[in-house]
């Protein structure tokens, strides 16, 4: 069966090419045959892989189709590995992404780009499943920057709009800027480890004292994770994940919530023994994650569209996850990847169906009263709302005290701040649940309209709620009683080659159950703010808004960053840019070298035909001045 | 006598430059010419002059005061259209190349040397004379200058002719 | 005879000089006239004096024969050239209305 696994990224790359080329002539229903089936089809290869990769004994399946680059003492294989953490991911990446593509063919049924929308898709599912399953940093590399470029189409998905393609283009180019931290990062390593290939780096690291290589796998840590900054929406980085929302809900769902978004922290997992020699790094890591936590989940709580808030929440839950690795719980942070993708794909399909529902109607302002309508889309929401704030007894509650504890044992400041997020979290969770499902409707005119979205939509949103609440059981606290069982599951992957393990501190055993307790009873106390403050419609919120109008619009605008970006950076370059076509386009360029030839021909030319006069005696007088001269010369 | 033909033939070249008239100035030429014929005479050589009358001032004159009178361009020359460069400059080289010239003849030793070895009168040129070397050893030449006159003949009417 | 003295009385110089002077006459009425006819007639006069020069050199080698018998047969290309050249300025007259060789210019630029 191994000769088969080859076939899981690349079925969905032929759906995307044939969906990409026929699609339009094949017709929608070809097209959405294609579209799910290679990518069910990559996804039960998947499952086999990952059920064969478990019965291995080192939980290592190595898939090597031979030698991709060679050169001088640098030989790159081209090869996949599934072990438990790509493994786990592959089948996250493959799961997911096929329940997304039930839901978009329901949601994109009227559009016409039906067939480029799926041929991006599964490009997309193509690109990240090399990304996860490559052997080599190269190979990872290439699945990296592929899912930046299906990013990019399909934020821009709609093309015709003024602001969508914009959007894309500002994602593509903040990814670059990433992308350029990954490849520095990645030329560092070759240098310290003379290798690419992951297996290798992680075995030689290994054998590696802490604390050898200090400077070198510094440096190279910190640029990938300028680069992980990128992919996954950290400070400074983040700004265009929110105006990503630009792209069709299934697309933001998939890429924005699940998958994309991810990389960073799997590459940081992928290469965790590496990250662990460079404490320096790691104390960057959970303080940019803390920080973005903070950050984007005070601008949560002002925001009016429903997918702006959930792109900060995104933004805030990512930063999470680099909390959780930065304190050295790459399990705990992976894990929270996990459960992340469950409710966040959830909330964001949920999201869709209620936009759907509404006729494109966006803003929260105008929603309301939305229960009665759309009971699945309810229930299904409150599953995963109730997960992302954390409620005891949830997915969500189990990955984000782990981290928290773990924060608190690094640092009780970034304890702290890991707790007002989630704190603001719960508040802009229940508000924005609130405000779409409770209460009385604020627009009668849609509100009459709205209906439950059809089977296509909801079945994905049942699957997505019944795994949130199952995941649990992979990660349950031992702090609880549990046995957090996927840190062991993980640890094979995560601690590859190390010849000591990393042990984490550990605090007393009540610790945890105290930190748990205080984070998730102010969690809930928020929660319940937000829902009183929302359940009557907006006269509360507005006027408390009132009384600290300065506050409010600061949040509103997003601090004006994006402003702050455009007057300090964006505006010199493009001035520089329009300096550089005035003065070296039009003058050098056009003018010297090419008009100014033209110029000197034409003069020269016209010069000269004053000699051809056509008259014989001027041309006998230039005949008999020649031959006096040569006479001259000759008898001289 | 040299000074007289060769006053007569530079005077009549002259004529012709700077006569108005085409007709005047073709006449003077014709002066010009008899002027050269004599010059061949001082030379001992009479079948040259003889010739000289005959084909230049008789024939190719003739002919070409026919064709002037032809085309009726007997009036006076229009006025000369500015162009001073043009003609400032013709005149400057003409200029030169006489004086240049002139001295380059004076000051040459071989012409001297030449001057003096054949100071001495020849014998007159005879037509018995010119008619037995012509036959004799450029009778190739002869036939052709033949055929060339006809062909110049078949030519002349050719070009002229109104309707082909 | 030497200098000045052989020009005026007919040495070889003076023949020389006396061509060189007709070709130089000859030569400005090329340049200098605008009648076509009168240019030919400029060209003519050059020739002449080529003539002269060639006889002026014959007789003073000894009255080379030749020498003649070359003159002859400039007189025949002479003669031949100013049958075609007539012919020529007789068509372009016809074609142009003019012999003023300004105005024939179509080779302008």
């Amino acid at each position: 069966m191994n000769k088969y696994y080859w076939l899981i990224p690349i079925l969905p790359l032929l759906g995307s090419v044939f969906n990409g080329i026929l699609g339009r002539r094949a017709g929608k229903g070809a097209v959405t045959f294609v579209g799910l089936g290679t990518v069910l089809g990559s996804l039960v290869l998947a499952f086999s892989a990952f059920f064969a990769m478990k019965a291995l004994p080192d939980h290592r399946l190595v898939l090597n189709f031979g030698e991709w680059m060679g050169v001088g003492s640098m030989s790159v294989p081209f090869g996949f590995v599934i072990d438990t953490l790509s493994g786990t991911m592959m089948l996250v990446v493959a799961g997911i992404g096929f329940l997304i593509h039930v839901y978009s063919v329901g949601y994109m049924h009227d559009d016409e780009g039906y067939g480029r929308f799926f041929s991006y898709m599964n490009l997309f599912v193509f690109f990240m499943l090399t990304l996860v399953l490559g052997s080599s940093l190269p190979l990872m590399f290439v699945g990296w920057e592929g899912v930046g470029l299906c990013s990019y189409l399909l934020i821009g998905y709609y093309f015709e709009t003024d602001f969508a393609p914009d959007a894309g283009l500002k994602a593509f180019l903040m990814n670059r800027v990433g992308d350029l931290g990954v490849a520095i990062g990645m030329m560092v390593l070759f240098a310290a480890f003379g290798t690419l290939t992951v297996g290798d780096i992680l075995l030689r690291a290994g054998h590696l004292a802490p604390e050898a290589g200090f400077g070198i796998l510094t440096f190279a840590t910190l640029m990938l994770f300028v680069g992980a900054t990128g992919k996954s929406a950290q400070l400074p980085l983040y700004l265009w994940l929110p105006d990503a929302m630009a792209g069709p809900t299934p697309v933001s769902a998939l890429i924005h919530a699940a998958t994309m978004v991810t990389s960073g922290i799997y590459m940081i997992c992928r290469l965790a023994p590496v990250f662990t020699l460079a404490p320096i790094t790691m104390d960057v890591v959970a303080w940019v994650g803390a920080a973005t936590a903070l950050f984007a989940a005070t601008i949560g709580l002002v925001q009016r569209d429903i997918k702006k808030v959930l792109a900060y929440s995104t933004v805030s839950q990512l930063g999470y996850m680099f909390l959780g690795l930065g304190a050295s719980g790459f399990a705990a942070g992976f894990f929270h990847v996990f459960t992340h993708a469950w409710f966040k794909a959830l909330l964001f399909l949920g999201a869709g169906s209620v936009i759907h529902a509404m006729h494109h109607e966006q803003d929260l302002f105008k929603m309301g009263g939305l229960k009665a309508k759309m009971p699945l889309t309810f229930w299904t929401m409150l599953a995963a709302t109730l997960a992302i704030i954390g409620f005891p007894g949830t997915s969500g509650f189990a990955s984000k005290d782990e981290i928290l504890y773990l924060a608190y044992l690094k640092s009780p400041a970034l304890w702290v701040i890991g707790v007002v997020a989630a704190c603001c979290t719960a508040f802009y969770m229940l508000r924005l649940f609130t405000l779409a499902f409770l209460g009385e409707p604020r627009d009668h005119h849609a509100h009459d309209h709205a209906h439950e979205s059809p089977a296509s939509m909801t079945l994905p949103l049942v699957v997505l709620a019944v795994g949130s609440v199952l995941a649990v059981w992979l990660g349950w606290p031992k702090a609880f009683g549990g046995e957090f069982r996927i840190e062991e599951w993980l640890s094979s992957a995560v601690t590859y080659g190390q010849l000591h393990a990393a042990h984490g501190e550990h605090g007393s055993a009540q610790l945890p159950l105290i930190l748990a307790s205080v984070s998730t009873i102010l969690g809930l106390g928020f929660a319940f703010f937000g829902y009183l403050t929302y359940r009557n419609g907006l006269a509360v919120a507005e006027a408390r808004a009132a009384k600290f109008p300065v506050v409010h619009k600061v949040l509103l605008n997003k601090y004006y960053v994006d402003e702050g970006v455009e007057l300090v950076i964006l505006g010199p370059i493009r001035w520089f840019g329009n300096l550089l076509w005035k003065l070296f386009d039009v003058i050098i360029i056009d003018g010297v070298g090419v008009n100014l030839p033209g110029a000197l021909a034409r003069v020269f030319g016209d010069f000269t035909a004053l000699f051809q006069t056509g008259r014989v005696r001027n041309y006998a007088l230039s005949m008999a001045l020649g031959a006096a001269v040569l006479l001259y010369v000759f008898l001289k | 006598m040299f000074l007289a033909f060769a006053l007569i033939t530079l005077l009549g070249a002259l004529g012709m430059l700077l006569q108005k008239n085409i007709i005047v100035a073709g006449l003077f030429m014709v002066a010009a010419f008899f002027g050269i014929a004599g010059l061949f005479v001082l030379l001992a050589n009479p079948v040259a002059a003889a010739l000289q009358i005959i084909v230049y001032s008789g024939a190719i004159m003739v002919l070409v005061l026919f064709v002037i009178m032809m085309l009726s361009s007997h009036e006076e020359e229009a006025p000369e259209a500015s162009r001073p460069v043009q003609r400032w400059l013709s005149v400057a080289l003409v200029v030169a190349l006489a004086v240049g010239a002139v001295k380059l003849v004076l000051a040459s030793r071989a012409v001297q040397e030449l001057a003096v070895r054949g100071s001495a009168m020849p014998r007159a040129v005879t037509l018995q004379g010119v008619g037995a070397v012509l036959f004799a050893d450029h009778i190739l030449g002869f036939e052709v200058a033949g055929l060339m006159l006809l062909a110049a003949m078949v030519g002349a009417v050719a070009l002229t002719k109104r309707n082909l | 005879m030497t200098g000045m003295d052989a020009i005026l009385h007919g040495g070889l110089q003076g023949y020389l000089v006396v061509a060189l002077l007709l070709f130089a006459i000859g030569l400005a009425a090329v340049l200098l006239r605008r009648t076509l006819l009168m240019q030919f007639m400029g060209v003519e006069l050059m020739l002449n004096a080529a003539n002269v020069a060639l006889l002026a050199f014959a007789r003073y080698r000894g009255g080379d024969l030749q020498a003649t018998v070359f003159y002859l047969f400039i007189i025949a290309v002479a003669a031949c050239e100013a049958a075609v050249g007539l012919a020529l300025i007789i068509g372009l007259y016809r074609h142009r209305d003019t012999t003023d060789s300004d105005r024939t210019a179509s080779l302008k630029q």
